[in-house]
């Protein structure tokens, strides 16, 4: 491996105001700052990592870690804030830079270039040649010493669209340690290894710190932080909350900083009746295995939860029964009657609505005027349109009538969607449930993206639903969205259901225990 | 929720300021008309002459059908290049039809009839053609229709072994070029009703919502249940139906079925559509978008031909303005009116 030998930073003359013990860090930012159209990610955020330390970032989804870590690697620059690396201070920043100077990420997106075989993709850029002819029979040689010494079972020469994903997330480390390396950044790396590729990769860190490179690892899993962590950063909603030893701070420390929000939404109470079954799902996988097995359901007149984090299965579950995601195997039952093979016309005259977490993707025409968006989804019902000929007169009445009850502000239904703020968009998507007969309502993610009073109306808008008999399927990654107003909650982890809880044991700690729960079994297997 | 209000009257007021810039958007190709006529104008009087104008509103009419052909296409984010091909395969067909009908001692009536069942049906045909490649395979339709271009372009050259088809009958020239509805020739007097109800089934009808929906946010339109498929290859069979119409009008004035009929007209057509204000990005465009396209081009090639520009340097105005009109398009997008 070509791991650098250690290249302190040149000692600088003594400071008297610095104690001559503190070795300065490898990496220190001061008040790192970054918006993102209006939405403040980072809010003065400070981190230091030392040579030869694993560094733990640790929070809930949205808490900036990603956008943190991108800072650290260049993929854009903080708007305000310092940026010390080795002592120096940077500036201008890019990824190629990072690269030079020794800072190397593995995303959990991957870097490599699909139709390359892995050599190719580690000496991507970087091409051993001489004269302007490629040196492949070095480059290979070096790859394989690479990936045996990393003790990867991984066969260089092929392309990476031919590997699995793991295989792939293999490539992805060995790319970043070839080369000069003195700060490595992984994001959830061992999210698709298995135990035993994990084994490799905690003995492959150990040696990297005894090199005293300096790491940045981003994980939920407390098993792996307690094994491998030196201190931890949590952050919460883009700010800095605490730096710890990892040594002397207990599991239950961590989770409480990175959850303890203030309260700063008020949930309705919503009186949950469960009455007839509406949904009925038996042994679901589909093709693309993001759910595996999932059996659930949810009755009329209460709302159910489905929990997980970013990537658990939870959207596609629901995608499934609307009829955009392809199933492989299992039922689906709507008020009782199978239903086979969905797609999302059936599923509406069925009464199944869908609202989208990407309401700009999948959700609106946005230069197409409100009204047109909020009728889309009921043109096939002859109150809207006779004989393929709209009734624009009636559309324009219930259109204007469901954005008046719903409060859309300006409530000019001639205007483009997407001259309209995130809440505002959410209510166009919510009035297209006002325009036909629907008894099941799937919510994905229903508040991303709108500000709190905009929230406050979704949930008034949900608790209306319930109470007159709808069935609702509320999929969230806001864990305090989702346990409040669901009356059952479903976890998912790893595309299956982790637990279902009711009543009592429906609290943030018991949803975290499944979260954060070692599947062995189910990576093993 | 001040932060919110604020922030949608801070677009209101965005908008407000491009109201201006939007007028002025629209009034470019009108005003860039009346140059392009007062300057051929003063080259050579006859421009303006009254046999002139209604030789360039003839013109405009056959190009104005195809350019709406090709604007329902445009308008779901598609293509038709085999558009040009397509015309001249109906042409070739109509003619023979009515040729062997006519031989084999049918009357003119049904001659005709058989004349006009066989083109639409071509036409027909190649629509749901490439439709059903590109709604049901997926496949780009770019380059879907450039194969059927090809395929078009063979079947002609084949059926009418690459000369003009003779024996057509007089009377279908007769109706379809000679004849006039109260005074106003044939060829306006359809091309201006196909415009009124093309325009009332994309203003008014379930299809046409949803042509535009497709186009704008075609993975919305999914998602909110419109039937994605099967509006597109309906759209694609539009546009090829309309495309034989065209072929029979001119066929009708040509008096053979011309094998290089279609020659230059898919390009001409997506000029006239772009030009016109439709958005290759889909969503936008209209009958008065491909109308007002058509009658650009066509004053610009007439006032050529009048002022005795060389033929080739007319392709090369011809590919400069598609090029200018893309980009025009682009702007629009780019600044969002």
């Amino acid at each position: 491996m070509h791991l650098p030998p250690l290249n302190r930073p040149p000692e600088k003359p003594m400071d008297t105001d610095i104690d001559p013990q503190l070795v300065p860090p490898l990496l220190r930012l001061r008040g790192i700052s970054k918006r993102f159209s209006g939405v403040r990610a980072l809010d003065r955020v400070d981190l230091d990592v030392r040579a030869g330390e694993l560094h733990v970032l640790f929070g809930e989804n949205g808490a900036g870690k990603s956008t943190l870590i991108n800072l650290v690697s260049g993929t854009f620059p903080p708007d305000e804030g310092t940026f010390h690396f080795a002592g120096d201070a940077i500036h201008n920043f890019t990824p190629q830079r990072a690269r030079a100077i020794g800072i190397s990420p593995v995303f959990q997106e991957f870097s490599l270039v699909p139709s390359l075989t892995v050599e190719e993709n580690l000496f991507l850029g970087r091409e051993v040649a001489r004269s302007g002819v490629l040196r492949s029979g070095q480059m290979r040689k070096r790859a394989r010493a690479l990936i045996d010494e990393l003790g990867f079972d991984l066969d260089p020469s092929r392309r990476v669209d031919d590997l699995s994903r793991a295989h792939q997330q293999m490539a992805e480390i060995a790319k970043a340690l070839l080369g000069k390396i003195r700060l490595l950044i992984l994001d959830e790396p061992t999210a698709s290894l298995t135990e035993r590729e994990t084994g490799r990769l905690f003995e492959l860190i150990a040696r990297l710190k005894s090199q005293n490179v300096g790491l940045i690892y981003v994980s939920h899993r407390m098993r792996e932080i307690r094994a491998l962590a030196d201190r931890v950063t949590v952050l919460r909603d883009g700010r800095h909350i605490r730096t710890l030893d990892a040594a002397t701070s207990t599991d239950g420390e961590l989770v409480e900083l990175m959850t303890g929000r203030k309260i700063d939404l008020l949930f309705p109470t919503i009186a949950h009746e469960p009455d007839k079954l509406m949904v009925d799902i038996e042994n679901l996988t589909l093709t693309d295995g993001s759910v595996c097995d999932v059996s659930l359901h949810a009755r009329a007149g209460e709302i159910t939860g489905i929990a997980g984090l970013v990537g658990c299965g939870k959207s596609e579950l629901i995608r499934a029964i609307y009829g955009i995601e392809p199933t492989a195997s299992g039922t689906i039952r709507i008020d009782g009657a199978p239903y086979e093979s969905p797609a999302p016309r059936r599923s509406l005259k069925r009464g199944i609505a869908y609202f989208p977490a990407n309401r700009i993707a999948e959700g609106l025409a946005l230069s197409r005027s409100i009204r047109e968006n909020a009728s889309m989804t009921v043109l096939d019902l002859p109150a809207f349109a006779r004989f393929g000929i709209l009734r624009q007169a009636v559309e324009r009445t219930r259109i204007a009538g469901i954005m008046a009850q719903l409060q859309l502000r300006p409530p000019n239904i001639e205007r483009p969607a997407g001259a309209l703020s995130g809440g505002n968009r959410q209510k166009v998507m919510l009035g297209r449930a006002l325009t036909r007969e629907l008894t099941v309502f799937l919510f994905d993610e229903p508040s991303v993206g709108i500000d709190v009073g905009a929230k406050l109306e979704v949930y008034e808008f949900m608790k209306r639903l319930v109470e007159a008999g709808a069935a609702v399927i509320v999929v969230s990654s806001e864990l305090p969205e989702v346990l409040a107003l669901s009356n059952r909650l479903y976890v998912m982890h790893h595309g299956r259901i982790a637990a279902e809880l009711t009543g009592a044991e429906k609290t943030e700690q018991n949803v975290l225990s499944s979260f954060f729960r070692d599947h062995l079994t189910a990576e093993v297997a | 929720m001040s932060d919110l209000e604020l922030s949608v009257a801070a677009q209101e007021t965005g908008r407000e300021k491009l109201l201006p810039a939007r007028w002025l958007w629209s009034a470019i190709l009108p005003i860039a008309m009346v140059v392009l006529v007062l300057g051929f104008a003063s080259f050579d009087r006859g421009v303006l002459s009254s046999a002139n104008l209604l030789n360039v509103a003839q013109q405009t009419s056959y190009l104005a059908l195809f350019a709406m052909a090709q604007t329902v296409v445009i308008l779901t984010r598609g293509l038709d290049l085999a558009l040009g091909p397509t015309v001249s395969m109906v042409s070739v067909g109509t003619a023979l039809a009515m040729a062997g009908a006519a031989a084999t001692g049918h009357d003119p009536s049904a001659v005709l009839l058989a004349g006009l069942a066989v083109g639409f049906s071509l036409g027909v045909a190649c629509g749901l053609f490439n439709g059903v490649v590109i709604a049901m395979f997926k496949v780009n339709p770019f380059v879907a229709t450039l194969g059927s271009y090809n395929v078009a372009i063979g079947v002609a050259t084949t059926l009418s072994s690459g000369r003009p088809v003779q024996g057509v009958p007089t009377l279908f020239s007769q109706i379809f070029y000679g004849g006039s509805v109260f005074g106003i020739p044939a060829a306006i007097a359809v091309t201006v009703a196909v415009g009124i109800v093309l325009h009332l089934v994309l203003a008014r009808t379930v299809f046409g919502r949803s042509l535009y929906i497709i186009g704008t946010n075609p993975r919305a339109a999914a998602v909110a249940g419109l039937p994605v498929k099967r509006i597109l290859i309906t759209t694609y069979v539009l546009c090829s139906a309309l495309a034989a119409l065209g072929a029979i009008m001119m066929t009708a004035r040509t008096g053979s079925g011309e094998p290089n009929l279609g020659g230059a007209l898919s390009l001409q057509a997506i000029a006239g559509a772009v030009i016109g204000g439709t958005s290759l990005a889909g969503g936008r465009g209209g009958v008065g978008t491909a109308v007002l396209g058509a009658l650009f081009i066509t004053i610009l090639s007439n006032g050529m031909n009048l002022t005795r520009v060389d033929g080739y340097v007319q392709m090369v105005v011809l590919g400069a303005i598609v090029i200018i009109g893309v980009l025009l398009d682009r702007l629009r997008l780019e600044r969002r009116l």
